[in-house]
């Protein structure tokens, strides 16, 4: 599942997989810009099939972050 | 009085900063700006200065001690492209540049002061030009495309500043109590204009550098009981799918819009919201070579006029041309004019008061203004003005074929008929512009189409590809 994760992420922030480590932060890379941001979480609720929080959405702060914020959701990661 | 003076009452609070935690006083406020001033360089003659600047308050101080010694200032974004910065350097010949102290200038500048992280960098001895002398009336410079290769300025005076920010003040009833956040930059106008509007007013400004999609800045926004948020189509984007009205901010009162065209269903969505919320929203229009602000659509008056623009702003007047349909726009705050390099800095007002929009419009029944069109091939992403031809012609010096670019408020298409040169054209709008790599498709097609007499025919390509 943590590689579907990395996969939606490399796709939605337009990056190689292997640049979407744990330590991958928000504005840490040009891609991954509020912009980016508004595009990350639009794929990922389609992804997973979830509606993510307001709370979750601002606090998704990294490629860690996010999947423990996934794991509340039910997606197992 | 003009806003620079910061003539409030002393123990008013002017800002309160994200980054250091600091409120400062507009007593305390005007002695920093003096202090800067006895830092910066001094000639007998006006000088420029450049001014790297993020949302934070030292290049605030910076810009008003520019505006109260009058230097003519040109605020660049902090994280401007190095070539871009050493190209505007040689084209303006700034005096002093205030910058991050981790930009390094060419060799005829020298550092004359060092703070915690900024740097005061003059031009050497004997490198001061007399004969490029600087209109008195010229006091910010301002790039009309945000962060795009050009180097051509707006040359906006003081009169021109001022009068927006009265016009700002008066039609969104600023007060002292307001507490505006900052989710735009101050090198950009409609940033400025919120900054500028507020200490009119001696209101409080609450700079910050996060954006909407940070937990910091709705921490700020909670913590320091902010009362209004300024956003561009994007933020509001943003803000709908955040679900604004579920978070709780009981301290917010105003939401305004400019930057762009917001797509009606956004502004139906906010207009209830707002309704509900007891808020105030405001849909507005702009342009940089007008300061700001040119028009605005009145709350109460939003229902059923989802996409105007709304009436002028006090103090200004707008009609159509009735040959060609165009939007102009008359008053105080229309610039002097565009500069290109240093020279066009000693001339002064050449619009005289009246701005040829490059819109398209028309008025309704009840005197109200929408756009229907662009004039020139300019469209805007995420708030930045993209000009299309100005993006083909940029893409023809590193490639080598014929490249026809069309685009809309989402997305900017680059047409190619050679598929070898895809990624690079690509990799070079991206650069060129810093735009998000989602904004740009590129499309390859066996031949453009083009028009009978030979032109490339971008209706259809538009047609094809948006």
């Amino acid at each position: 599942m943590e590689e579907k994760l990395r996969e939606v992420f490399a796709r939605a922030l337009d990056i190689p997989e292997e640049m979407v480590k744990d330590e991958l932060e928000f504005n840490s890379i040009p891609q991954w810009d509020s912009i980016g941001h508004l595009g990350l979480i639009a794929a990922l609720d389609e992804a997973f099939g979830i509606m993510i929080e307001t709370e979750d959405v601002i606090d998704m702060s990294s490629f860690k972050k996010a999947k423990e914020i996934l794991a509340k959701y039910g997606v197992q990661v | 009085m003009s806003f620079w003076m910061l003539k409030h009452p002393q123990h008013l609070t002017a800002i309160m900063d994200e980054e250091s935690g600091k409120e400062i006083t507009y007593g305390e406020l005007a002695s920093l700006v003096q202090a800067i001033i006895g830092k910066l360089p001094t000639a007998s003659s006006k000088m420029l200065g450049f001014i790297l600047c993020n949302n934070e308050v030292e290049p605030l101080i910076a810009y008003l001690a520019a505006l109260q010694k009058k230097d003519a200032v040109c605020l660049l974004n902090n994280a401007i492209h190095h070539n871009l910065l050493i190209r505007l350097v040689h084209l303006y010949q700034p005096e002093w540049i205030y910058a991050p102290d981790v930009v390094v200038l060419p060799e005829s500048y020298q550092v004359i002061h060092q703070s915690d992280r900024y740097f005061i960098w003059v031009k050497k001895t004997g490198m001061f030009q007399e004969h490029h002398r600087i209109h008195p009336d010229v006091a910010v410079l301002l790039s009309t495309s945000g962060t795009t290769g050009s180097p051509k300025l707006v040359k906006l005076s003081y009169k021109n500043i001022q009068a927006n920010a009265e016009s700002i003040a008066q039609y969104l009833e600023l007060q002292q109590e307001d507490r505006p956040i900052t989710t735009l930059p101050m090198h950009y106008s409609y940033g400025l204009s919120v900054i500028h509007s507020h200490f009119q007013v001696g209101a409080t400004v609450l700079l910050t550098n996060q954006s909407v999609t940070s937990k910091r800045f709705w921490d700020f926004f909670r913590e320091r009981k902010a009362t209004s948020l300024a956003g561009v189509p994007f933020i509001y984007q943003m803000l709908e799918r955040l679900k604004l009205h579920t978070m709780n901010l009981p301290s917010l009162r105003t939401l305004t819009q400019a930057g762009g065209r917001l797509e009606p269903r956004l502004v139906k969505h906010f207009h209830q919201m707002a309704m509900q919320k007891q808020w105030r929203f405001f849909v507005m229009y702009g342009q940089t070579e007008a300061t700001a602000r040119i028009s605005y659509v009145p709350p109460d008056r939003l229902s059923g006029k989802e996409d105007s623009i709304g009436v002028a702003i006090p103090q200004g007047k707008l009609s159509i041309d009735e040959g060609t349909q165009e939007l102009i726009y008359e008053g105080p705050n229309v610039m002097l004019g565009y500069a290109n390099s240093r020279e066009d800095l000693g001339k002064g007002d050449e619009y005289h008061g009246i701005l040829r929009t490059g819109d398209l419009g028309k008025m309704d029944e009840d005197g109200f203004f929408y756009i229907t069109g662009r004039l020139k091939r300019f469209i805007k992403l995420f708030g930045l003005r993209v000009n299309l031809d100005e993006v083909e012609r940029a893409l023809e010096k590193v490639i080598p074929v014929t490249v026809a670019c069309v685009g809309d408020d989402r997305m900017l298409a680059i047409i190619l008929e050679n598929e070898e040169y895809a990624d690079k054209a690509k990799t070079e709008v991206i650069h060129l512009y810093k735009l998000h790599s989602s904004a740009v498709q590129v499309k390859v097609v066996p031949e453009i189409f083009r028009t009978a007499n030979g032109k490339i025919d971008y209706t259809k390509i538009t047609e094809m590809v948006m």
